[in-house]
């Protein structure tokens, strides 16, 4: 009787242990492969504030040209309106991805999606 | 048996909850965005040290100015009038660099074009596409403003060319780049990332791994690879994406050829990456841009002749050069492209 509950702690032990560092392997292998989660807003030095993407909601943010219209929709963001000159930053479209940049110069306002694990520190462009 | 539960627990918890000692700042310097990583020091030291890189980034900002009042447009004037002009010595020995550089890539990086770049509406915050006079186009061509016109001599310089108009959009984000990591160092810093407008440097490491940098596709909002970039090393793009205009249908990038002068056509963009040297950051803004403007043949001739063995060229959506030295460097994020990239030999 003795000997067989030692066995089955020793049992109970290698599957904790196996399983705890199958989901350490896990956490780290698949973490990276979720899409974004929240979104980083900034005009000029400032961030103005972290929000869920699981939503639908429509931001104002004030900068040097006047208001940018960013909207949120369930788990996507883009500059939708926009009064600078050449409109790249509404014409970027749709980011959905941990790690993409949308960038309005001449209003001075960025959009970052953040997630739990970047794919990279900055971007090259 | 509790106590290794216990233990687990605690370490997953821990490794969860710990916040990593990263500060980041963002702000808007030379007409672009400014962003600044430092790893490993408290956030009151890095942000001293970021606020002072940034208030130098502002001075030097306006010291260069190609189309208000500073330092290089009193420079400008000088040479419309003829005259001999004395600078101070940190920008006689910029233009210095910028004519060496020049004359490396045979005239095809060529800051003395700013009477082109005005014309072509890009000495603008906020430039309109418009049709350019193609007789003042051939006029300015025909007067042929070269780096190599201008005569140094210590810190007093005339151009022996009246066309000869300086605008270093093209040099002083990255000649910036090797200021910050310069100062840095001087301050003690272990780890820091600056990325001006999409150039980038690199010291230290974030954490245990190496700074990790996207490449943007020049056409989607996502990164096309992605590249480590380790202690020393600078990666900087050209694009034909950053500024530009559409006229009839057509696009009008702001990088213009010199020989032609009109803006360069069928390139998407051409990154470069630069291994720890003197002037890593200068080099990781001008290299790209001979290759960028350079016609298909010549493009392998220029990597070579600015000494680049890391580049990556994208034409169209179906075109990609890729060198070998880049290729090993790259983890590709866009598979389309990886399978698209032809690799290129090169030595």
């Amino acid at each position: 009787m003795n000997k067989l509950k030692s066995q089955a702690l020793i049992g109970d032990i290698f599957i904790i242990v196996t399983s705890a560092i199958a989901v350490v392997f896990l956490f780290k292998t698949l973490w990276s492969n979720v899409p974004a989660s929240q979104l980083l807003i900034r005009q000029a030095d400032q961030i103005i504030g972290t929000y869920d993407l699981e939503q639908t909601r429509e931001l104002h943010i004030h900068g040097p040209l006047g208001e940018s219209h960013i909207s949120i929709e369930q788990g996507k963001v883009r500059f939708k309106q926009s009064p600078c000159n050449h409109q790249y930053c509404v014409h970027q479209g749709w980011l959905n991805r941990v790690g993409q940049v949308a960038i309005c110069l001449p209003n001075q306002i960025s959009l970052q999606l953040i997630g739990e694990k970047k794919p990279y520190d900055s971007l090259n462009y | 048996m509790r106590p290794l539960f216990l233990f687990f627990s605690a370490w997953l918890l821990i490794s969860c909850s710990a916040k990593e000692p990263l500060y980041n700042t963002q702000t808007y310097v030379f007409g672009t965005l400014v962003d600044i990583s430092i790893y490993g020091e408290t956030d009151e030291r890095a942000q001293a040290v970021s606020n002072a890189i940034i208030q130098e980034y502002q001075h030097l900002h306006q010291r260069l100015h190609a189309w208000k009042p500073s330092e290089l447009s009193a420079v400008n004037q000088a040479f419309t009038q003829g005259e001999a002009i004395t600078v101070k010595a940190d920008i006689a020995q910029m233009l210095s660099d910028v004519t060496r550089l020049s004359t490396q890539s045979n005239g095809t990086f060529n800051p003395a074009i700013g009477q082109l770049i005005k014309l072509w509406g890009f000495q603008n915050d906020t430039f309109t596409p418009h049709q350019v006079d193609a007789k003042a186009i051939d006029s300015l061509i025909s007067k042929n403003p070269r780096m190599t016109d201008l005569v140094i001599k210590g810190n007093q310089i005339h151009s022996v060319n009246s066309a000869v108009q300086l605008d270093l959009g093209g040099y002083a984000k990255g000649y910036a780049l090797d200021l910050g990591l310069a100062y840095l160092k001087q301050q003690h810093i272990q780890h820091a990332l600056i990325n001006i407008g999409g150039n980038i440097i690199a010291l230290g490491q974030h954490g245990n791994q190496a700074w990790r940098v996207g490449i943007q596709h020049p056409r989607q909002p996502n990164a096309i690879a992605t590249v480590a970039l380790a202690s020393g090393w600078a990666i900087g793009t050209s694009g034909d994406y950053q500024r530009y205009f559409y006229l009839d249908g057509k696009r009008y990038c702001h990088i213009i050829d010199p020989k032609t002068g009109y803006p360069v056509q069928g390139m998407q963009s051409v990154t470069v990456l630069i291994p720890p040297k003197k002037q890593a950051g200068v080099l990781s803004d001008v290299a790209s841009k001979p290759i960028f403007i350079a016609p298909a043949n010549e493009r392998l001739a220029q990597a070579k002749a600015m000494d680049v063995p890391h580049f990556l060229i994208i034409t169209t959506d179906t075109d990609i050069q890729v060198s070998e030295a880049m290729q090993q460097k790259l983890t590709w994020l866009d598979h389309k492209a990886e399978k698209i990239a032809k690799v290129v030999r090169f030595e």
